[in-house]
């Protein structure tokens, strides 16, 4: 139960970094001004880059599980 | 890839990211954990350097260089209705792609052209919006332009080769290929767009794109 809401939070944090980054990146696409590039690469990137940064760290560091736990959680 | 299609990808993985957020629980069974992988580490990374190729791509279109302000003057030279006047002589007659004449000419022809473009336009930008940008007049070349610029276009054509004027003298032609002689000196193609000495006389060509 802890692992699961402790991957879920962590879940909700790279995606809304992810989200963020993303939806930057969709306004810089569609704004026609030389600034939009620059924002794209530092701003939507680095958040996008965080995010994905997050979720693969997250799942590096998620606890190691039995079988019967992860049975467990998939009934919840 | 077109900016649309690309815009409603990176909306798409918007969305799929916010599903895993507002229901992680869906990562719990094994579907869940590949739309996890593909929405938080494949689509994201995906849309992301497909809209920087994108934004590259656009960077060296002739209506990004001139989308600022201050390049104005620039685009309007293009369309003077003057041969002599060289910047709007190869933009009106498709000498040079007409989407990408200021990339064209105004990009290094070397191994690194590219990349010092996309510099020198990085540093453009810290002017236009931090410094103190110059009248549009003032603007200069950081370097004297290259013939190579020239070459890479004109160099083996026979107007150039046989033209009257770079054989008059047997020393002009070896001069030009090898960037001594600069084509745009004094007495040469020295009108390129001569912002802020237009005069009143002036015309302009009103076709093109």
């Amino acid at each position: 139960m802890h692992r699961a809401d402790s991957m879920g939070r962590r879940l909700r944090i790279s995606g809304t970094f992810v989200i963020i980054g993303l939806l930057i990146e969709a306004l810089c696409l569609v704004w026609s001004k030389p600034i939009a590039f620059v924002v794209l690469v530092c701003i939507g990137g680095t958040l996008i880059g965080l995010g994905v940064l997050f979720f693969l760290y997250s799942l590096v560091t998620a606890p190691a599980h039995t079988t019967d736990s992860s049975g467990a959680a998939a009934d919840k | 890839m077109p900016t649309f299609a690309i815009v409603i990808l990176v909306l798409i993985s918007a969305v799929l990211a916010g599903v895993i957020v507002v229901r992680p629980a869906i990562t719990l069974c094994r579907a869940g954990k590949i739309l996890a992988f593909g929405v938080l580490f494949f689509l994201p990374l995906f849309s992301l350097v497909a809209g920087m190729s994108n934004e590259m791509e656009r960077s060296e279109s002739t209506a990004f260089c001139l989308s600022c302000h201050i390049m104005e003057p620039y685009g309007k030279s293009l369309h003077i209705d003057d041969p002599s006047y060289l910047a709007a002589a190869h933009y009106q007659n498709h000498r040079v792609p007409a989407d990408a004449a200021c990339y064209t000419c105004h990009t290094d022809y070397a191994m690194f052209g590219t990349f010092e473009a996309k510099l020198g336009g990085l540093r453009h930008l810290y002017i236009y919006y931090l410094g103190k940008p110059p009248l549009p007049q003032n603007i200069k070349l950081y370097k004297p332009f290259n013939n190579r610029e020239c070459l890479h276009c004109h160099l083996g054509a026979r107007s150039f080769e046989q033209g009257a004027t770079h054989n008059a003298d047997p020393a002009t032609l070896p001069a030009i290929k090898a960037n001594t002689l600069s084509c745009i000196s004094s007495g040469c193609h020295d009108v390129v767009h001569n912002v802020g000495r237009w005069g009143d006389k002036v015309k302009f060509w009103d076709g093109g794109s």
